[in-house]
């Protein structure tokens, strides 16, 4: 007798059979609800700050820390507990699988195991704001300050803990998967994008993910039981804590940038009716080199904390050399667009506008790749608007992009409303809004991280604007996620394949999947591509 | 439609009729939930007796449901592809590898900035008899285990659990002798807030040995069932692969802690 429950499929909502879900769909849902929360608490805590440097002096705060305690949520929790949650899990749990023609993941009692580890780390990370003794090392958690301060540091490096495990086993899944359980007939070079880059992004998680457990573990070790590895007093070195933090956290924005340009990838081909240009030079170049260089570059985080000027140049030719392979997959975006006659549904409206965010973000990222540049345009709203765009917005716009495209697929309804449309025409003209006057600022000495700019009067102006940005930015979002709601409810119906994709998720499986995902197991045969759009 | 005659269907065997369930993935993220974030931060941030108690006593025991139930489906659940469980250890010792690294890098970067001013002041000397003893120790229990499931291929159950039970001693003799090494430090006065040696010292051995307590753990695992005549082929190499991975990464923290 099979000792594991199994329960049949009924129509309704079970709760028990979510809470102890192993399916990869159901997880990915999980996924999408729990980043969506923690993504909804990290914009109030921008909206906060937004709203404190409106105007010149302080409007509500009460203290310094306050602002730190605002400025580590949005950070943590944008990064790790959405960014990271909502593409290489939500994304990556619910259409891998399917993209393969698989039943589910290698290990779904695993992948179970790592939801569950995500949501404590949010529960935790909720605990922390309410403590009295919140942590507010922002998301670095830098020594000495995150060692001497009065904040539960211990509750941010268990955090990481958690999520970091997480991801790892996730990884572990992930690369399984991908490796045995591609439907018979599938090769390598017949996968989609998607699955190409979120491979990449699990590579990065892999190899890169523990060292960050190191360093915030030798963190916890320093505050709580007395070692010396960050203090330089007694033979420690601070910024061995930097080192070890962007050796993983610089390749974390590959490892969110990469997913991200998978779906934009899906969706472009998808909606332009056109292959992939350059599949090949796309994945092996552009993709397989951003995970080779993307190791090579973490001190162009470092900077001006004191370097060696040959590491520094060696940094730089580096964190240079990686526009390459970006270049690449960017040329192959653009070039899936040619002679299209491109369908502007939401999901392309938002692809639409990552083309261009990918475009001004990483062309700040330039000068600022650069050290004799960079000395000056660090620490100032430059910085705060380049990573911005090229991460924060272009990634979040990923998971929205995400969402709308696969709305049919997850719910069997649509979710390309007028609303949907207004809701994106909003948060596009927030975002502008907010992030152009930093752009302008901050080589004019608009310093990131200041509550109170009161020795830089000219800038209120610009901060004005800005704060107007974001509250437009906000009133979108809401109206998007009101409106998934009520789509989800009550949108209308979807047909099977609302997008005339060829790619499997969409051929093969029901709106939504049930249980073991394809009605009958699928083979494909060597002349099969998910991008099949001249035949 | 071109696509349609392409991607043929073949038969209906993979298609289930009910979801997948299983508490014991939640249970054990509870468990580990309140033993390793509440039960530290309870005893070590707040010094707060009540909160320690309530994290570890709920902790270890929701640890252990967890793994029992985890367990008892891995045995008699087929995996979807066979044998993959195999393939998914060692990538998972890939990431494990890395954070050895990250250990290991700190460590070399206060060594070479010490010059010669290493060990620093305050290190008493360290016996490298003990280190010794305990890598024999350690590599026997390798080559135990590796008998074992020569045992086990060769269908000796009771070969087999004598073995294991032997590999699990000898562990457990290993763990003995870091406990009996720590108290012997720890009398004269070396404890991990002496100087940057002793920071090093502790966190990587310290480290080490809950690798070492983890397949420990996974061996006892593996036994409990196969005294009752069960065993999961895939189980038992993963188990056995870990302890090889534990027993070579102890050569590296010999050579770099106790000898250079």
């Amino acid at each position: 007798m099979s000792t594991a429950t199994s329960t049949h499929a009924d129509e309704g909502f079970n709760l028990k059979e979510w809470i102890f879900t192993t399916d990869h769909k159901r997880i990915g849902v999980m996924y999408l609800i729990g980043s969506i929360a923690a993504f909804a608490v990290a914009g109030m805590m921008a909206l906060m700050m937004r709203l404190e440097q409106a105007q010149l002096g302080a409007q509500f705060i009460e203290t310094g820390t306050d602002y730190n305690e605002w400025l580590y949520f949005h950070g943590a929790a944008m990064i790790l507990a959405f960014l990271i949650p909502g593409l290489t899990g939500f994304a990556a749990n619910y259409f891998l699988p399917l993209m393969i023609g698989a039943p589910d993941v290698a290990f779904p009692r695993i992948n179970a195991f790592s939801i569950w580890l995500f949501y404590f780390a949010i529960i935790l990370a909720l605990i922390s704001i309410v403590i009295p003794d919140t942590p507010d090392i922002m998301w670095t958690g830098y020594p000495p300050y995150a060692v001497t301060t009065a904040g539960n540091t211990s509750f941010y490096v268990f955090t990481v803990h958690l999520l970091g495990f997480s991801s790892i086993l996730g990884a572990v899944n992930f690369l399984v998967t991908v490796i045995y359980m591609r439907a018979p007939g599938m090769g390598w070079n017949q996968l989609n994008v998607f699955v190409w880059t979120t491979l990449a992004a699990f590579v990065l998680q892999l190899v890169f993910i523990p060292v960050l457990a190191a360093a915030v573990t030798l963190l916890l070790f320093d505050k709580y039981l007395g070692t010396h590895f960050f203090n330089p007093a007694a033979g420690g070195d601070v910024l061995l804590y930097q080192n070890l933090f962007w050796f993983y956290s610089h390749p974390a924005v590959y490892v969110i940038f990469l997913p991200a340009v998978g779906i934009m990838f899906e969706v472009i081909a998808t909606m332009a009716k056109n292959p992939v240009f350059n599949y090949k030079v796309c994945i092996y170049g552009g993709i397989g080199g951003i995970v080779a260089i993307g190791g090579e570059v973490w001190i162009h985080h470092l900077y001006v904390t004191g370097m060696p000027d040959w590491i520094r140049i060696g940094m730089m030719i580096s964190t240079l050399l990686i526009s390459v392979p970006v270049g690449l997959v960017v040329m192959s975006l653009w070039g899936t667009l040619w002679r299209a006659a491109i369908t502007y549904n939401v999901a392309m409206m938002y692809c639409v506008a990552m083309l261009y965010l990918i475009m001004v973000g990483g062309l700040t990222g330039i000068p600022l790749a650069m050290t004799s540049l960079t000395v000056h345009l660090s620490e100032t709203s430059f910085i705060h608007a380049h990573f911005h765009f090229i991460m924060g917005l272009f990634s979040t716009y990923a998971v929205f992009a995400a969402v709308y495209y696969w709305f049919p697929k997850m719910t069997g309804r649509m979710a390309d409303t007028g609303m949907a449309k207004i809701g994106f025409y909003l948060n596009f003209a927030g975002i502008n809004l907010t992030f152009w006057p930093l752009f302008i600022i901050g080589p004019q000495g608009m310093p990131r991280r200041y509550w109170n700019y009161e020795m830089f009067p000219q800038f209120e102006g610009y901060h004005e604007v800005a704060t107007v940005g974001a509250f437009l930015t906000a009133a979108g979002v809401a109206i998007m996620i009101y409106g998934w709601i009520k789509c989800a409810i009550s949108g209308e119906k979807a047909p099977a394949n609302p997008w005339n994709s060829r790619s499997l998720e969409w051929t093969h499986a029901p709106n939504p999947p049930g249980p073991g995902n394809f009605t009958e197991s699928v083979t494909v045969s060597a002349g099969w591509s998910p991008y099949d759009y001249h035949k | 439609m071109s696509v349609e005659s392409e991607v043929a269907h073949t038969g209906g065997t993979q298609h289930e009729h009910h979801w997948e369930t299983s508490w014991a993935p939640l249970v054990l993220v509870a468990g580990i939930f309140m033993l390793v974030p509440i039960g530290f931060s309870g005893y070590f941030v707040y010094e707060n007796q009540m909160m320690t108690i309530i994290g570890a006593g709920l902790g270890v025991p929701l640890i252990l449901a967890g793994v029992a139930k985890w367990v008892q489906e891995g045995m008699s659940h087929e995996n979807l592809v066979v044998g993959v469980s195999i393939v998914g250890l060692p990538i998972f010792i890939v990431s494990e590898i890395f954070i050895f690294l990250g250990l290991f890098a700190s460590y070399w970067m206060m060594r070479l900035s010490a010059g010669n001013n290493w060990p620093p002041e305050g290190t008493p000397d360290i016996n490298t008899t003990i280190p010794l003893i305990m890598t024999v120790i350690l590599v026997s229990s390798s080559l135990t285990m590796h008998v074992a499931e020569v045992k086990l291929d060769n269908k000796d159950n009771g070969g087999f659990n004598k073995w294991l039970i032997i590999s699990i001693l000898l562990g457990t003799l290993f763990l003995g002798c870091t406990v009996y090494e720590y108290q012997h430090l720890i009398h004269e006065g070396f404890v991990p807030e002496t100087n940057a040696y002793s920071s090093a010292f502790y966190s990587i051995t310290g480290f080490h040995a809950s690798h070492v307590f983890i397949g420990l753990a996974t061996f006892v695992a593996v036994l409990i069932p196969a005294l009752k005549g069960k065993t999961n082929h895939a189980f038992v190499v993963c188990a056995s692969v870990y302890w090889h991975f534990v027993d070579v990464v102890w050569f590296f923290v010999v050579s770099q802690i106790y000898f250079w």
